[in-house]
């Protein structure tokens, strides 16, 4: 299929899609995590996890550089053959549409819990998605156009962060790897989890418009996301004590609510409903993926039926499910862990087998 | 972006597009060379048709006489008399002292001629035909557009006589790169489109596109540029003007050396500028008039004020209705004290006061302005001290109204202002029912539909989406005019440098 070049992303908007789609609600509870599992060295993981996602998205475009034109459907169908293709495809829809469905609960649940505690499920998930589809129904271009303008909006929300930095202890952070490597490794797990989005190069890679950057894009991207953890998490860690933090279930809300201008309150809560243009950012990357192999499945190209049946089908689930917190922390880790082997040992095995491939489609032509 | 709402366009098969014209006008005969057989025809052709003038000529050899056929009323008479008939006595048919003569041999010819405030000469003995320019019909003076007024740009306005409003713009631009392609909409109207670009700067897929779209058109008479302008829109279902609409022949020169096209539609006062960007709707003439730091200050504020007059009121809706914990307890105690005796819900409140205002507003535009003065003393009063001694709406209420109000007037282009103005109402409807989240969640419903809307193939959000730093010179802040070297990438132009760099210390 040919990739026209009006329908290409530039390079910042690619970077901006990958950034996006990693950073979700996810980061609102990451210090905690980080701190449960690695105590206040919990931040060293996120370097560990950064280090392997940026292999993993490396080895992704690595793959994608053999066959350029491709999208991750059509090197499978190419790879696998038409019929075993198609149906590998399968778990890969259901993946993106899950991780969709996970993201827009877990805000939806959030939403509910700080301010609309009154309203039904399935009126707030209307809420959230009405917005999205006009961006699902469109072509990639406009996808990246709106990541793009949303991160340069939400830059913003970076430097909120530093307010309570008059308030923060770093001796919180010493000593450093006190109890030595084993616990930063536990933490890795969870880091990983939040660099979960890069997969999205997957479906992406064909439409940028210049190839040769791809790699610098995928390490940018991952930087920025590891950069804002990293400022999150740090001024978390300086902020409660190591004991205190785990008690928060989300601590960088807390951390917001201190902070307070005369003229405005609860920064918290003006900063979760201006972060769902972040979150917006999040599930919208995985609906293309999700509507991109579903056109593919199906072979008709017109991502506003696709875009209109999913999220149709999503806020009828709300309406049926009431997901509660425990539901949507179990599809958190569910999604993680489907994310763990979709994201980071699948494109391993995909890049080895491409190698075998090669090679020995090579010999057979000699 | 509405795909449900495509049974509105017309179908091919509507039924106003069915020609049931006369029969003389779909065949097209040419002329006869016996003069008495053309006034027949002539006669048959503009039966019931008064102000029609038929000045039969004898000339001095008295066997050959001619006729000269005309409109009254769309002729310059003082031509006709002085050039025209005195001259033939002793002159032939072409040496006549018009300027634009040329000669018609079928009756399409001719009649397209009249009806354009040509006058015609039919000569015995001849089967064609001379048509004299001599167009005179009634005008209005060149004046400055009271829509769009400038403090210290061009006091000049469009008229409604096409040719004039080109030349206007041409005396901006006498180079040989300005074309004019001319198109003709409407079969009832026969209004003349020109289209003016230059050559050597717009991008040509634009004006293939533009010029597809013009002659698709198939309507029996447009009456203003606004029309047209539907007619060929990009999305019919947005709120956002998608072609800028101008009065003013140095707008519509400016956007032609950013490489836009102007449309100009004769009979309209108001030619269009196509492709259109969101931004260029927030400029106005006096941003490069003004020095930089003023016009940038100026800027500033019309983007403040956009928010303002698009988020405020339904931030106040929300914020009393719904998250009162983010007002600082000060202000919460004395926004209820005067709230105490208002009866309304807050959404009640503000719909009650915009909607007043708006329709001040409105009453105001088309009233005679001795009576328009009245209505701005009246409204003062309901809007402002009575309605709130009636315990109606609240002492915030009015500010907040007044505030919007203020800043919607700082909106320089009335299409753009009318869309805010009209997004104001679903962003209070939404706030009332979900507080910020509504209000965020309709931000998100703009941005997104700013982003995918597109103008004849050009990103509508440019340069903000998508974003191109380069251009940002001209947008939030106006840079010193010698530092914008390019022209904008947004309007496609082919030819991107607009000026070298005389001041030498800045790069390009």
């Amino acid at each position: 299929m040919k990739k026209d070049a009006q329908n290409g992303i530039t390079f910042m908007q690619y970077i901006f899609i990958i950034h996006g789609s990693q950073v979700g609600t996810g980061v609102f509870s990451l210090p905690r995590i980080l701190a449960d599992k690695a105590g206040t060295d919990g931040w060293i993981s996120l370097f560990l996890g950064w280090g392997l996602s940026v292999i993993a998205s490396i080895l992704i475009v690595l793959i994608f550089r053999k066959y350029p034109n491709d999208t991750l459907p059509e090197l499978m169908i190419r790879l696998f053959g038409k019929i075993v293709g198609k149906i590998l495809i399968l778990p890969v829809i259901f993946y993106f549409a899950f991780f969709v469905w996970t993201i827009l609960t877990s805000a939806m649940l959030f939403i509910k819990q700080w301010f609309l505690p009154m309203t039904p499920d399935y009126v707030v998930m209307f809420l959230l998605i009405a917005p999205g589809y006009l961006v699902a129904s469109r072509s990639l271009r406009i996808l990246g156009r709106y990541c793009e303008l949303v991160f340069y909006m939400m830059i913003l929300m970076f430097f909120l962060f530093l307010f309570p930095l008059g308030d923060s202890h770093w001796v919180h952070l010493l000593p450093i790897m006190k109890e030595g490597w084993l616990p930063i490794f536990h933490g890795v797990f969870s880091a990983i989890y939040s660099f979960l989005g890069f997969e999205i190069v997957f479906f992406i890679y064909p439409y940028l418009q210049k190839r040769s950057l791809a790699i610098r894009g995928v390490i940018i991207a991952n930087t920025l996301t590891l950069l804002f953890y990293l400022e999150v998490t740090l001024i978390c860690f300086a902020f409660f004590s190591p004991d205190g933090i785990t008690e928060y279930n989300q601590p960088v809300f807390n951390l917001l609510k201190v902070i307070d201008f005369n003229f405005l309150e609860r920064i918290d809560m003006l900063f979760l409903a201006l972060y769902l243009f972040e979150l917006s950012t999040a599930w919208l990357p995985f609906t293309f993926g999700a509507i991109f192999s579903l056109g593919f499945l199906f072979g008709t190209k017109n991502p506003a039926r696709y875009a209109s049946l999913l999220f149709l089908l999503i806020v009828v689930l709300s309406f049926f499910l009431h997901p509660s917190w425990n539901q949507n922390d179990q599809w958190i880790i569910f999604s993680g862990q489907a994310g763990l082997w979709f994201a980071y040992v699948f494109p391993a095995i995909l890049y080895l087998y491409v190698l075998i491939y090669n090679r020995l489609r090579r010999s057979e032509s000699l | 972006m509405f795909g449900i709402f495509n049974f509105l366009r017309r179908t091919p098969h509507s039924k106003y597009r069915k020609s049931n014209k006369p029969l003389a006008s779909q065949e097209n005969p040419s002329l006869s060379n016996k003069l008495s057989a053309n006034l027949h025809y002539l006669h048959q052709l503009f039966n019931l048709t008064p102000d029609l003038v038929i000045r039969q000529v004898h000339s001095d050899q008295g066997a050959t006489y001619a006729a000269l056929v005309y409109l009254d009323g769309m002729v310059d008479k003082a031509s006709i008399h002085n050039n025209i008939l005195r001259e033939l006595a002793y002159k032939t048919p072409d040496e006549i002292s018009v300027g634009s003569i040329h000669k018609a041999s079928d009756w399409r010819q001719v009649e397209d001629a009249i009806f354009q405030g040509n006058s015609v000469l039919f000569v015995d003995g001849q089967p064609e035909a001379t048509v004299y320019g001599t167009q005179g019909w009634p005008q209005r003076a060149v004046e400055q557009s009271p829509v769009e007024a400038s403090l210290r740009g061009a006091h000049q306005g469009f008229v409604e006589t096409g040719s004039q409003n080109v030349a206007m713009i041409r005396r901006y631009i006498p180079n040989r790169e300005l074309k004019i392609k001319e198109l003709t909409v409407g079969r009832r109207g026969r209004t003349k489109i020109s289209i003016l670009y230059l050559a050597d700067v717009a991008r040509p897929e634009i004006l293939q596109e533009l010029e597809t779209r013009i002659r698709k058109v198939d309507i029996d008479a447009i009456m203003n540029t606004g029309e047209l302008a539907e007619l060929i829109e990009d999305n019919p279902f947005s709120p956002f003007p998608q072609l800028i609409l101008t009065e003013r022949p140095d707008t519509a020169a400016s956007h032609i050396l950013q490489g836009r096209y102007i449309v100009v539609v004769d009979k309209s006062p108001t030619v269009m500028a196509a492709p259109a960007h969101f931004f260029t709707f927030l400029t106005s003439v006096d941003d490069h008039n003004s020095r930089w730091m003023i016009a940038s200050f100026t800027r500033i504020l019309r983007f403040v004020a956009l928010f303002i007059s698009l988020f405020l009121p339904a931030l106040y809706i929300a914020l009393i209705s719904f998250n009162y914990e983010v007002i600082p307890v000060q202000l919460i105690l004395s926004i209820a004290e005067t709230r105490s005796r208002v009866p309304f819900p807050p959404i009640l409140e503000a719909m009650l006061m915009e909607i007043t205002i708006e329709m001040m507003r409105e009453a105001g535009i088309r009233l005679p302005s001795p009576i328009g003065q009245t209505i701005g003393i009246v409204g003062g009063i309901v809007i402002g001290q009575a309605a709130v001694q009636a315990g109606i709406v609240s002492n915030i209420m009015v500010v907040v109204v007044a505030t919007t109000a203020i800043a919607s007037f700082l909106m320089p282009n009335y299409d753009m202002g009318a869309a805010i103005r009209l997004l104001r109402f679903p962003m209070m409807l939404l706030a009332s029912m979900f507080g910020i989240v509504g209000i965020v969640t309709g931000a998100i419903a703009l941005v997104a539909h700013l982003v995918s809307l597109e103008s004849f193939g050009m990103p509508y959000g440019s340069p903000l989406a998508p974003w191109r730093f380069a251009e940002m010179k001209d947008m939030f802040i106006r840079v010193p005019i010698w530092a914008m070297l390019k022209r904008p990438k947004s309007t496609g132009a082919t030819q991107t440098v607009r000026q070298k760099n005389h001041r030498g210390d800045e790069d390009s």
